[in-house]
């Protein structure tokens, strides 16, 4: 067993695991966050998709040993119910997600790309979502989605709107 | 050297089970406030079947979707449905939940008769309130009904009906019957550019009008066909199970088995066709397999027109395509018959 | 098809190892994440609701990533089953030897066919065993269930069953399987739904055509890929009843099946299904639902079952290839005089949805068309490969992509538009359709002019 500690979502989180647990069996098995998706288990499907230190990783190809001491951005980390990413926000008001099953991959590959590159191009934002596979809406409104996201306040001049209305 | 082309397909599709009883049933309750909630066994696989289900709900009661909870998928608690399947939704079920709804309110209906001191036949429910139909500001708010309904009147606004549509059996010998309630029509047309030294297709462009009877929610009937084209051009271009002589797949796997990605989907121009079904709850037919239906076709024959091959076996892959334009070539060159160039 | 890019993201395995170890966690996550406030779309707010672009009433959780799908609910002391599956296309099964496996690390309990009260499902007939007893009929074919404390123990003691087969001779070509002299793969008749529809007199209708038009058309089999594979649990409720969670897109038939199998009544049976991850078809019949129940009956704890993608691909449905045979006559002037079609299924190794596929292949198949003299049969063929079944579209992708095809090639050769033709032929209000139903609410035309207009075919002149 190998003792793994990673900050996930802002919160440190340890756990006891066999050398060949992977982050997402970890992830969802041992700390119960579920909204990280099991699709294919070989990185074929992106519906594990998860930041390690910003960058997008497929978290059924990593082991959790390898991200001992990591940082880990999981869907759980973005909005919940009541404030949303605009990225969310977008795909709510397009209705661009049908299943929902690609989507929590899908709007963290979102993340990772409009981090780097706030206004990207329609095939740039198509590159970014060529690893996350989606059977029910032939990426249309999900692409749609992250353009308009991308023309959100909260993202050209980096405000985030809270409750009380502070950034 | 790449090549421009165009093709065009169009289809009809039916509604529900053949001929097949496939019935759906739906519960119907408005709470003292004037919301309400809806249970039905169906199950939402994905295409918004619920959402469509809440606002003919609405619809029906004269109130908004956000007022209407639904619940769903679970034997124990929600009346029996046929299920996701048949793109029957919206058609059978919607016309179970729009017949449990006006049940309930009819209850509603018959108190504010009572409360307005006019005649059930004069008034509607619209914009959350029971009005005099030709003299609207004669009125009352729903939930002041649903309230004097329940608290008064010991009438709960509840409604629960069944549906199922009417076919007729076909003669075993010769098919003749009506084996279907309702049918869909759609068109598509795809541009496509051909590369002549690979095979490859890129689909550049589709245009897709669909005909879906009244578009109960038209953002979802847009998803409908959006994700449809995208499994059309898989079928029409990469995916095939493939098997080894002793009937083993070969590639049961999403890296070798392919999809298509944001990378392979076009741009695509959607016009809904609103025709107006004497059957369907407020016209509507419905819209979930259909939109697959035409793009394969679209896309062959958009290859035809741009290399002039007509490959008759699907998937239409690039080797597939080569060899086509390649066999052409010779048989150009022979003399032979130009522009068949079967596989 | 555009090759799926390597994400640069996998190639950073060395450089995250290297990377700062326990006790050094970064103190902040990098950057704020911005938010905003969650609003109520106006149109789910507006009278009339029908005609509006109302949000889906499950869109918040999606995006979020708290949909609960049936692989997302854990249960105290839950067990993890895998189904061990044939090697063989086709084989009689002379001994299944449990008793190693039985003994492999964390293994609960086993299953076999012979342990369910009735073991057999299918939507039209009921010819397919839950989990194969004297025989398998393709490679894909349940044998073994094992329930282990992990799903890895599960797949792990997989290896340790002992089969034995007398292999048979096995059929992948439907034409073969149709010849009267084949091998049979159930009963006496390899054809095991057909269907035909008769209009008018079509050998009368290719004497009076200008031309014939005949072909060969052919379709793949082809994979639903919901991106969530199907997954179930099963538990007994203290009470007695059986409460089984199910990524089943049909939960009425799933309780049906359940209560046959298990012959338990059905008010002692629940199915839930919460939210399914896609389903196209793939997910309307029970799949691992009996096993789970017998499993967390033998065990007394709850189990579960999750496809992997192989499973997916070789342990579900898909959609039937289909052997289309199109000969049409028409008019020099392009009017649609008779048309006959034969199809051939490809039926896979069970019956599952293909009467229904065969029925709605067969009575689409001449297309949407005026042609008053119309023979279409059909056929679904069993063959020893995987089970094809309810795919989106039902045989209908598969014919228009025929008629579609043909009536392109007639255009063609006759010199006129597609468009033209199609607008020729096509149904409108009141026609009559091939099983001679009076046509309603018809908006073909509607669609060709409309698609026309948008994309700029007239203007084309193509």
């Amino acid at each position: 067993m190998h003792q793994v500690e990673m900050m996930v979502n802002g919160q440190v989180r340890r756990a006891e695991v066999p050398a060949e647990t992977t982050l997402l069996s970890v992830l969802r098995e041992t700390w119960g966050l579920t909204g990280s998706k099991l699709g294919c288990d070989v990185g074929d499907c992106g519906a594990c998709t998860v930041l390690v230190d910003g960058l997008s990783v497929n978290a059924c190809l990593l082991l959790a040993v390898q991200v001992d001491g990591q940082e880990v951005l999981t869907i759980e980390g973005m909005g919940g119910f009541d404030y949303l990413h605009p990225i969310q926000a977008a795909f709510e008001r397009l209705s661009s997600i049908q299943c929902g099953f690609c989507a929590p991959g899908i709007v963290i590959s979102a993340k990772a790309l409009i981090d780097k590159n706030p206004h990207p191009t329609e095939q740039e934002i198509r590159e970014a979502l060529a690893g996350n596979l989606c059977r029910c809406t032939g990426y249309t409104k999900i692409i749609e989605g992250i353009a308009e996201a991308c023309r959100a306040p909260a993202i050209t001049d980096g405000i985030s709107v809270t409750e009380s209305g502070h950034v | 050297m790449k090549h421009a082309g165009r093709g065009i397909a169009c289809m009809w599709y039916p509604i529900g089970f053949t001929v097949a009883a496939n019935p759906s049933s739906a519960v119907v309750k408005v709470n003292e406030d004037g919301t309400a909630t809806l249970l039905t066994g169906t199950v939402e696989v994905g295409q918004g079947s619920l959402t469509v289900l809440g606002q003919i709900v609405a619809q029906e009661l004269g109130i908004s979707a956000e007022d209407v909870h639904v619940i769903s998928a679970d034997t124990d608690v929600t009346p029996m449905d046929t299920g996701a399947i048949a793109s029957r939704t919206t058609f059978v079920t919607g016309n179970a939940v729009r017949l449990a709804a006006a049940e309930a309110k009819s209850i509603l209906l018959e108190v504010a008769a009572e409360m307005l001191g006019v005649e059930v036949r004069e008034l509607e429910a619209a914009n959350h309130q029971i009005r005099v139909k030709t003299f609207p500001e004669k009125r009352i708010s729903l939930a002041d009904v649903a309230m004097g309904a329940q608290i008064a009147r010991g009438r709960p606004p509840l409604g629960s009906a069944s549906f199922n549509p009417p076919t007729v059996a076909m003669d075993p010998e010769t098919g003749q019957g009506k084996p279907f309630a309702a049918y869909v029509y759609a068109t598509q047309i795809t541009d496509v550019e051909v590369d002549d030294e690979t095979g490859e297709v890129e689909v550049l462009h589709v245009y897709a009008a669909h005909d879906s009877g009244t578009a109960i929610n038209p953002a979802l009937v847009e998803g409908q066909v959006e994700g449809g084209i995208a499994m059309g051009i898989g079928m029409a271009l990469s995916e095939e199970i493939l098997f080894n002589p002793e009937g083993r797949q070969i590639n049961p796997n999403l890296t070798n088995y392919l999809i298509p990605t944001s990378l392979d989907m076009p741009p695509i121009d959607i016009d809904i066709i609103e025709s107006y079904d004497p059957v369907g709850p407020f016209g509507a037919k419905g819209v979930g397999e259909p939109t697959l239906v035409p793009t394969a076709p679209a896309i062959l024959n958009a290859i035809y027109d741009a290399v002039g091959v007509r490959i008759t076996d699907l998937p239409a892959t690039a080797e597939k395509i080569l060899m086509a334009i390649r066999k052409k070539e010779r048989s150009n060159v022979k003399g032979l018959e130009p522009g068949e160039g079967d596989t | 098809m555009s090759e799926k890019p390597t994400k640069e993201k996998t190639a950073d395995l060395g450089d995250l190892l290297a990377e700062p170890r326990v006790g050094q966690l970064p103190a902040v996550t990098r950057g704020p994440i911005p938010v905003v406030q969650a609003l109520t779309v106006g149109a789910n707010q507006q009278t009339p609701a029908v005609g509006q672009r109302v949000t889906r009433l499950d869109i918040r959780t999606h995006v979020t990533g708290s949909t609960r799908y049936i692989d997302d609910l854990a249960f105290p002391g839950m067990l993890h089953v895998k189904i061990l599956r044939s090697t063989q296309a086709h084989a009689r099964i002379l001994s299944i030897d449990t008793t190693a496996a039985r003994a492999m690390p964390g293994v609960v309990a086993t299953l076999t066919g012979d342990e369910i009260p009735e073991n057999s499902f299918g939507s039209s007939y009921q010819d397919q065993p839950v989990l194969a007893v004297d025989r398998v009929r393709h490679q894909g074919d349940g044998l073994v269930a094992i329930a282990a404390e992990t799903e890895q123990q599960a797949s792990d003691a997989l290896a340790a069953v002992k089969v034995t087969y007398e292999p048979l001779p096995a059929l992948f070509d439907p034409l073969e399987a149709i010849r009267p002299d084949a091998p049979k793969i159930h009963r006496d008749n390899n054809v095991y739904a057909s269907k035909v529809i008769i209009r008018g007199d079509v050998e009368k209708g290719f004497a009076e055509s200008d031309q014939i038009f005949e072909r060969r058309y052919r379709t793949q089999m082809i994979e639903h890929v919901p991106m969530e594979p199907f997954a179930a649990i099963a538990l007994w409720e203290p009470d007695g009843q059986l409460h089984v969670y199910s990524s089943n897109g049909r939960i009425t038939l799933g309780r049906a099946d359940l209560a046959r199998t298990l012959q338990m009544p059905m008010n002692r049976i629940r199915v839930t299904a919460t939210f399914i991850g896609g389903n196209f078809g793939g997910k309307n019949e029970i799949r691992t639902e009996p096993i789970l129940a017998l499993l967390a009956k033998k065990t007394r704890q709850p189990v579960k079952a999750t496809f992997n993608r192989e499973d997916e691909f070789i342990a579900s449905t898909t959609r039937h290839p289909i052997i289309m045979d199109y000969k049409t006559g028409v008019a020099d002037d392009g009017h649609l005089i008779a048309r006959s079609v034969r199809l051939v299924l490809d039926g896979g190794a069970y019956a599952s949805w293909s009467e229904t596929t065969v029925g709605k292949a067969a009575i689409l198949a001449a297309g949407p068309y005026r042609i008053p003299n119309v023979h279409v049969e059909g056929h679904a063929v069993y063959t020893n490969k995987t089970v094809t079944g309810a795919m989106r579209g039902f045989g209908a992708p598969q014919v228009a992509f025929a008629y579609e095809s043909q009536m392109d090639e007639i255009a063609n050769t006759l010199g006129m538009d597609p468009l033209a033709i199609r607008l020729l032929n096509g149904f409108s209000e009141g026609s009559i359709s091939h099983t001679g139903q009076v046509l309603q609410a018809v908006a073909l035309e509607e669609t060709l002019l409309t698609a026309a207009k948008r994309s700029g075919w007239m203007e084309e002149g193509t």
